[in-house]
């Protein structure tokens, strides 16, 4: 039997089970009974991202697979392959989309089921950055545990998304592996089928970062293809519907390896027979030309992106340094290249085997930096990925910045030997890595003793972090000399650019204008380069002509206008992983703002993610902007339209974060106290009628405004 | 992807016809209206039944008189016209073979000439059992050089170069009679066999049409290639550009023309000498441009990135546009046209071989030792041409495209490397592309070779049949014309994945190639033996077995039968758009569609329908793959 007719054979049976389970969905509920999936805006995600068409009842899903069935011609080429493949994908599906019907919860913990939308989202940078370099597909049953264990872990400890499949997931269960997005191990389902969660994850991933049409079936694999660095690892035996699956994987570009030696033939860099199962890590990697960053460290825990999420409980903690009852903090000081021993040590104070269990301590940690290049300015800068450093451990979690940090270490990193020493190493390796071409030499220093912590914290941390605020407030966009580009998302959203100015981060959040010029200063070629400001064409809009001959270089032409602060006039564009989205909501001629943890609904009738689908893969959508949420604040926020006095509804939680500063703005700007007890929220109410008695008892600012279309 | 398009043939053809115009303005004469004068041809001499080999005739073959004076039929007459044709063919290839080995007897360290590839040169000494540890590579080029030169008069033995063929072939050869003895006794025994009175019997002119054919393919030419690139260096992937919008009307503009890279290679090193250079400057030319036709053009392509101005039925083009200071010469293929052509023009038409000499033609006699003067007074005797040129006959069309060239065996293999992972997979080996088959991921390979030749629309075949192959999934080896009709067009360049089934689409995307791959000139075709040879040691297939076939749509050159004949006889079924003389005979024609499969595994096929010759190519691509169950 060829692989063709493998491929065939399975698509047939699978399309056969598909039809079947279709008419009896039928026969149960009627052909209007609605289908979808949760928390997705782009309806059944890959057959919407393939044809064009949105899936709402099961009679149109039947429709549907009339339209799959024409996708699987049998000519002997390896198109009619490679359809098949995607149509026993599609039919996946809709058998997937089956098990949702009438609300139901086919995925309980540890199963995931279908990914929403804002997972995809959140994966945006991660993946650009190549924090999280590659997603694994793993699939059936390893020989046994342990090597099922072995290769979960080994991709874990890289930062990749380890998506599974199949008997895989008992095996990681059995063996007590603690499983969940947070630490990048997820079990899809057990069914074969569930493996279309991931696909449509890839597929999503195409249409909201890559602006591909849905029904663009071409650029959509193209895109998939050389964009997202996914790939499977299937585990014998294989059945033709597996082997059905794979050519709709390899389709896309995703390499499958497998240890299946009958029946199988092998296509270079596409299906890949690696009967060593211990190899399946390097083989894969290798496959989809995933390079790891390397940052071995020594210290005697892992050190890896993938447990970044990872919550330490209390019953699990050694020991707690907790900024809001001690005195803790962390701070990066430039220093003269002769002032510094590189790679030297300090610890000032107790190690950690003298704490008690469980007591809550205090530690401040010292970062001296010294480097030709090396300016104050990027100080915040490094201290920022402090956090991300210190979370990448195994078994050490972080929260906060500055001096309002809080570290847990957990017993079972202690008796591996954790200690001060190899926080500071984590530290050092890092920075000595991540920002070689400013930093020279580099010390760290902790301080576990109490006197000196508070000391310290008085005498040199906090003067050292108000003299920063003072230099943050006195960065504006009229201040400064230039801007910067960003196009690290390209790697995604390939016509994407944003500038990103003091008073305008990036809409990701994770860089604002002192990251951009940090980042050029490493690598003056890099994704950020130098915008000049000189030829101002309209101040109030924002518009520059070397802003827009900037944007038209980086875009490649696809862009050729960009205002800086209207979002109504050439909009910056957006890639899609914005953490908010602004709308117009045209009953109070103001704004709504969503983010990305908010699921429910807004004012304009749409959740995040069917306002971010709406936007996003670099185009412009005037109305509709994505943002940070550290923009909201700002005064040059939508200031063309009129600035933050526009702003009328944001969920809750977001209205708490910003708060304190978007009144502060309010106040200096308009002279409104209190401005966010104006501003509505889900608790107060998600219809636009009821938004707008709200906002006229309130005396919203915005009602008296121009309307703004 | 974006602006991508291939050239049309209809495209070429009108940049030709404004080119013509130029032509009537200076009363050029052309190749389109010589074949307008020579029309029709003579039905005899097609068929292949007009007999001249003694003086009693020429004696002609109709149903009144079916046997010459002598007693011979038809099928005696077409079968020694046949193997004439052939000897003609493996006689040329052989000796530019033979050309390069005396070149390589004569590199030295401070020569003109320098062995670049030591390290193949080392392989090949290996591969021969001659000791190469403490050796002055010279001397070992020198020792290699004259071994190779025996094999072309020695008295007993076969070829060397056979034992690369797969150990199933030579027994095929073996059993036959058709390993190949010395090169040159080949051709003297095919002359010997066709002359009056000696073999009338189709099947022992067959039979000797493919040993010589054999000597040539695993003989000379494989010499020519092999010591080419010991002396030049083995091709590797470079890229290029093709058509006459190469030429460039600011700078002096020499073409190279022929095959023996000998002459090729040199003028490209004196135009790019920094003296040259400010010469050409200093007579008011903005530089040198040197461009190729023909296979030497595939030489200098695969090797220096030297733009292909055309190819064989483009050669008076060259000219036409009024902007070529010189067309430089060597050896095969060159129109005695363009001596003539010449005179309506300011160029000069440079003649370098004793063995090419033309009336009309500037003869600088080269020779190995005084390579590197010749050529220098060749580049300047263009640029002294430059301020001869007449403004207002230059025209260059505003023609041409990308081409990745440079697809060596060597190359390839290393391009292989370059999709295999190293956690499961060897390199050095065809095995990725032997997987790319069985999978049915490409359905197979053609091997495109030949010449144009009027009686098929210029390079429209070549084109056509390519385009039809790879949107099929069928991965293409090019060489000669048919190499350079597929660049002109486009198909070499890698955007031309494009227009590929998604099979190779996707084989050209991992592998970054172009879905056509240029393996060189005509000589080259060599390369494709030792490829075959190779798929089947790493497969265990036969070479017979394995979905790759040969054609040469738009051939007509005595070497293309040659050709021809030693492709079938490893093993490799070859499709034909133009009959070989043969249709006089029915007996020759069974002998050669089906007759030499008993002995070789494989025959030709003659179809004179484009699209019935590719349909038939692909049927048999499939027809193979059915055989051994993939």
């Amino acid at each position: 039997m060829t692989l063709f007719d493998r491929v065939f054979g399975g698509n047939d049976a699978v399309y056969g089970l598909t039809e079947a389970a279709i008419d009896k969905a039928i026969a149960e509920h009627g052909a209007d009974q609605a289908v979808s999936f949760p928390g997705t805006a782009y309806s059944l995600p890959c057959y919407y991202s393939v044809t064009g068409t949105k899936v709402t009842n099961l009679g149109e899903l039947k429709e549907a697979l009339g339209v799959v069935k024409t996708l699987m011609t049998r000519e002997k080429r390896l198109n009619d392959a490679f359809m098949s493949g995607v149509a026993t994908a599609l039919c996946a599906e809709f058998i997937e989309a089956l098990k949702y019907l009438n609300g139901a919860e086919p995925y309980s913990e540890p199963l995931y089921g279908h990914l929403p939308d804002a997972i995809i989202r959140e994966l945006g940078v991660p993946l650009v950055t190549g924090d999280i370099p590659g997603v694994a597909v793993v699939l059936g049953s390893a020989p046994s545990k342990e090597e099922a264990v072995e290769l979960v872990k080994s991709y874990q400890a890289q930062g990749i998304l380890v998506t599974l499949v199949g008997g895989v997931i008992d095996q990681c269960t059995e063996a007590g592996l603690n499983m969940g997005y947070s630490v990048r191990i997820v079990p899809l389902g057990k069914d074969v089928t569930s493996v279309i969660h991931v696909v449509s994850v890839a597929l999503r991933a195409a249409l909201i970062f890559g602006n591909v049409t849905p029904g663009d079936a071409g650029n959509l694999m193209k895109y998939t293809f050389e964009r997202v660095p996914a790939f499977v690892n299937a585990f014998k035996p294989l059945d033709d519907v597996i082997v059905a699956c794979g050519a709709g994987a390899i389709a896309l570009g995703f390499p499958v390896v497998t240890n299946e030696t009958e029946n199988i033939f092998r296509v270079p860099k596409s299906l890949i027979v690696q009967e060593d199962v211990s190899k399946f890590n390097a083989t894969s990697l290798e496959a989809r030309d995933i390079k790891i960053k390397i940052t071995k460290i020594d210290i005697p825990v892992s050190f890896a992106s993938a447990f970044e999420g990872e919550i330490i409980r209390k019953g699990d903690m050694q020991v707690e340094f907790d900024g809001s009852r001690k005195d803790c903090f962390e701070l990066v000081c430039t220093k003269e290249l002769t002032e510094i021993e590189d790679h030297k040590f300090e610890l000032i104070g107790p190690d950690f085997d003298t704490m008690e269990v469980g007591s809550k301590q205090q530690i401040a940690y010292i970062v001296n930096v010294a480097g030709k290049n090396m300016q104050t300015d990027f100080e915040p800068v490094f201290e920022r990925k402090f956090h991300s450093y210190i979370n990448c451990i195994e078994g050490v979690m972080h929260t906060g910045q500055r001096d309002m940090i809080r570290i847990r270490v957990s017993k079972a990193s202690y008796e591996a030997g954790f200690r001060a020493k190899d926080l500071a190493e984590v530290l050092y390796a890092n920075i000595k890595n991540e920002f070689d071409a400013v930093v020279d030499k580099c010390a760290v220093t902790i301080i576990t003793d109490a006197d000196e912590c508070t000391k310290l914290r008085h005498e040199m941390a906090i003067p050292a972090y108000d003299r920063r605020d003072e230099r943050l407030v006195s960065l504006t966009d009229e201040s400064v000399p230039v801007y910067y580009s960003c196009i690290m998302c390209q790697a995604f959203s390939p016509s994407h650019v944003c500038v990103v100015t003091p008073e305008r981060l990036g809409l990701c959040g994770a860089v604002s204008w002192l990251d951009a010029k940090a980042t050029n200063e490493l690598d003056p070629e890099g994704p950020c380069q130098v915008i000049t400001k000189e030829r101002v064409i309209d101040e109030n809009l924002g518009r520059y002509e070397d802003v827009d001959e900037a944007v038209q270089k980086f875009s490649r032409g696809a862009l050729e206008h960009v205002t800086l602060y209207s979002i109504m006039e050439d909009p910056m564009t957006s890639c899609g992983c914005f953490e908010c989205i602004c709308g117009i909501e045209p009953c109070s001629n103001g704004v709504v703002i969503t983010n990305r943890e908010y699921a429910g609904q807004t004012p304009l009738g749409m959740t995040f993610s069917e306002l971010a689908s709406m936007t996003g893969g670099g185009v412009q959508t005037p109305g509709f902007m994505g943002h940070g949420k550290h923009f909201i604040a700002s005064k040059k926020f939508m200031k063309a339209e009129g600035g933050i006095e526009r702003i009328v509804w944001m969920p809750k939680d977001l209205k708490d974060t910003v708060a304190e500063r978007l009144n502060k703005t309010a106040q200096e700007l308009y002279g409104i106290e209190n401005f966010t007890d104006m501003v509505g929220d889900e608790t107060i109410t998600t219809e636009p009628e009821k938004l707008l008695e709200f906002l006229t008892e309130k005396g919203h600012p915005a009602l008296g405004l121009e309307p703004m279309m | 992807m974006g602006d991508f398009k291939l050239t049309t043939v209809e495209e070429f053809e009108a940049a030709t016809n404004r080119l013509l115009e130029t032509g009537a303005k200076v009363g050029a004469d052309a190749w389109q209206l010589r074949v307008k004068n020579q029309t029709p041809h003579c039905k005899f001499g097609e068929q292949g039944i007009c007999c001249r080999i003694c003086a009693m005739g020429p004696c002609r073959i109709t149903p009144k008189a079916p046997r010459g004076i002598c007693g011979c039929d038809a099928h005696g007459i077409v079968g020694r016209n046949y193997l004439k044709f052939t000897a003609g063919g493996a006689a040329t290839h052989s000796d530019h073979g033979r050309e390069i080995c005396h070149t390589l007897y004569a590199a030295a360290p401070d020569g003109a000439y320098k062995v670049k590839d030591a390290e193949k040169l080392i392989r090949i000494a290996k591969e021969w059992g001659v000791e190469t540890d403490g050796k002055d590579i010279y001397d070992l080029a020198h020792e290699i050089a004259e071994m190779a030169l025996l094999e072309y008069g020695k008295p007993f033995g076969f070829q060397r170069w056979t034992e690369r063929a797969p150990q199933h072939t030579q027994e095929l050869w073996k059993n036959a009679e058709i390993l190949p003895r010395a090169i040159d006794r080949e051709v003297s025994c095919a002359l010997h066999m066709t002359h009056m009175g000696c073999s009338s019997k189709p099947e022992a002119l067959v039979r000797q049409s493919l040993r010589t054919g054999l000597c040539d393919g695993w003989g000379g030419s494989m010499c020519g290639t092999e010591f080419s690139d010991v002396l030049f260096g083995t091709p590797k992937p470079l890229d290029t550009e093709a058509n006459l919008g190469v030429m460039n009307a600011e700078n002096v503009n020499i073409v190279v023309h022929g095959h023996d890279p000998s002459l090729s290679e040199m003028v490209c090193e004196y135009a790019d000498d920094p003296e040259m250079i400010a010469y050409a400057k200093s007579i008011g030319a903005k530089g040198i441009t040197v461009s190729g036709v023909c296979c030497t053009s595939n030489e200098v392509a695969m090797r220096r990135g030297i733009p292909m101005a055309g190819n064989f039925l483009q050669q008076e083009n060259v000219v036409l546009t009024g902007a070529c200071e010189a067309i430089v010469v060597d050896v095969q293929c060159i129109f005695p046209a363009l001596g003539p052509l010449s005179k309506c023009f300011h160029t000069k038409f440079i003649t370098t071989s004793p063995v090419a000499q033309m009336p009309d033609s500037e003869y600088i006699r080269f020779t190995v030792g005084t390579a590197a003067e010749k050529a220098k007074q060749i580049v300047k005797l263009a640029c002294d041409n430059f301020k001869n040129r007449k403004p207002e006959l230059v025209y260059i069309p505003d023609m041409k495209q990308k081409a990745t060239v440079g697809y060596s065996v060597e190359a390839i293999v290393k391009t292989l490397d370059g999709v295999t992972n190293s956690q499961v997979d060897e390199l050095g080996t065809t095995k990725p592309l032997i997987e790319c088959i069985t999978s049915g991921v490409i359905r197979g390979a053609v091997a495109m070779v030949g010449c144009n030749n009027p009686k098929i629309r210029p390079d429209q075949a070549h084109i056509e049949l390519m385009k039809k192959l790879i949107a099929n999934d069928i991965v293409i080896v090019a060489s000669g014309c048919s190499a350079q009709a597929a660049a002109k067009a486009g198909l070499m360049d890698k955007r031309a994945k494009d227009l590929c089934g998604a099979g190779l689409k996707r084989v050209c995307e991992l592998a970054d190639i172009p879905p056509v791959l240029h393996m060189g000139s005509c000589v080259d075709i060599s390369r494709m033996m030792i490829l075959v040879a190779e798929l089947a040691k790493d497969s265990g297939l036969n070479i017979s077995q394995l979905p790759v076939v040969g054609c040469a749509p738009e051939w007509m050159s005595e070497k293309a039968v040659s050709i021809g004949n030693y492709v079938v006889s490893t093993g490799i079924d070859t499709f034909l758009g133009v009959d070989p003389y043969v249709s006089g005979s029915d007996q020759m024609g069974q002998w050669l569609t089906s007759g030499v499969r008993d002995w070789v595994e494989a025959a030709y096929t003659v179809e004179t329908d484009i699209e019935k010759l590719v349909d038939a190519m692909i049927d048999r691509i499939e027809e193979k793959r059915t055989a051994i169950g993939i």
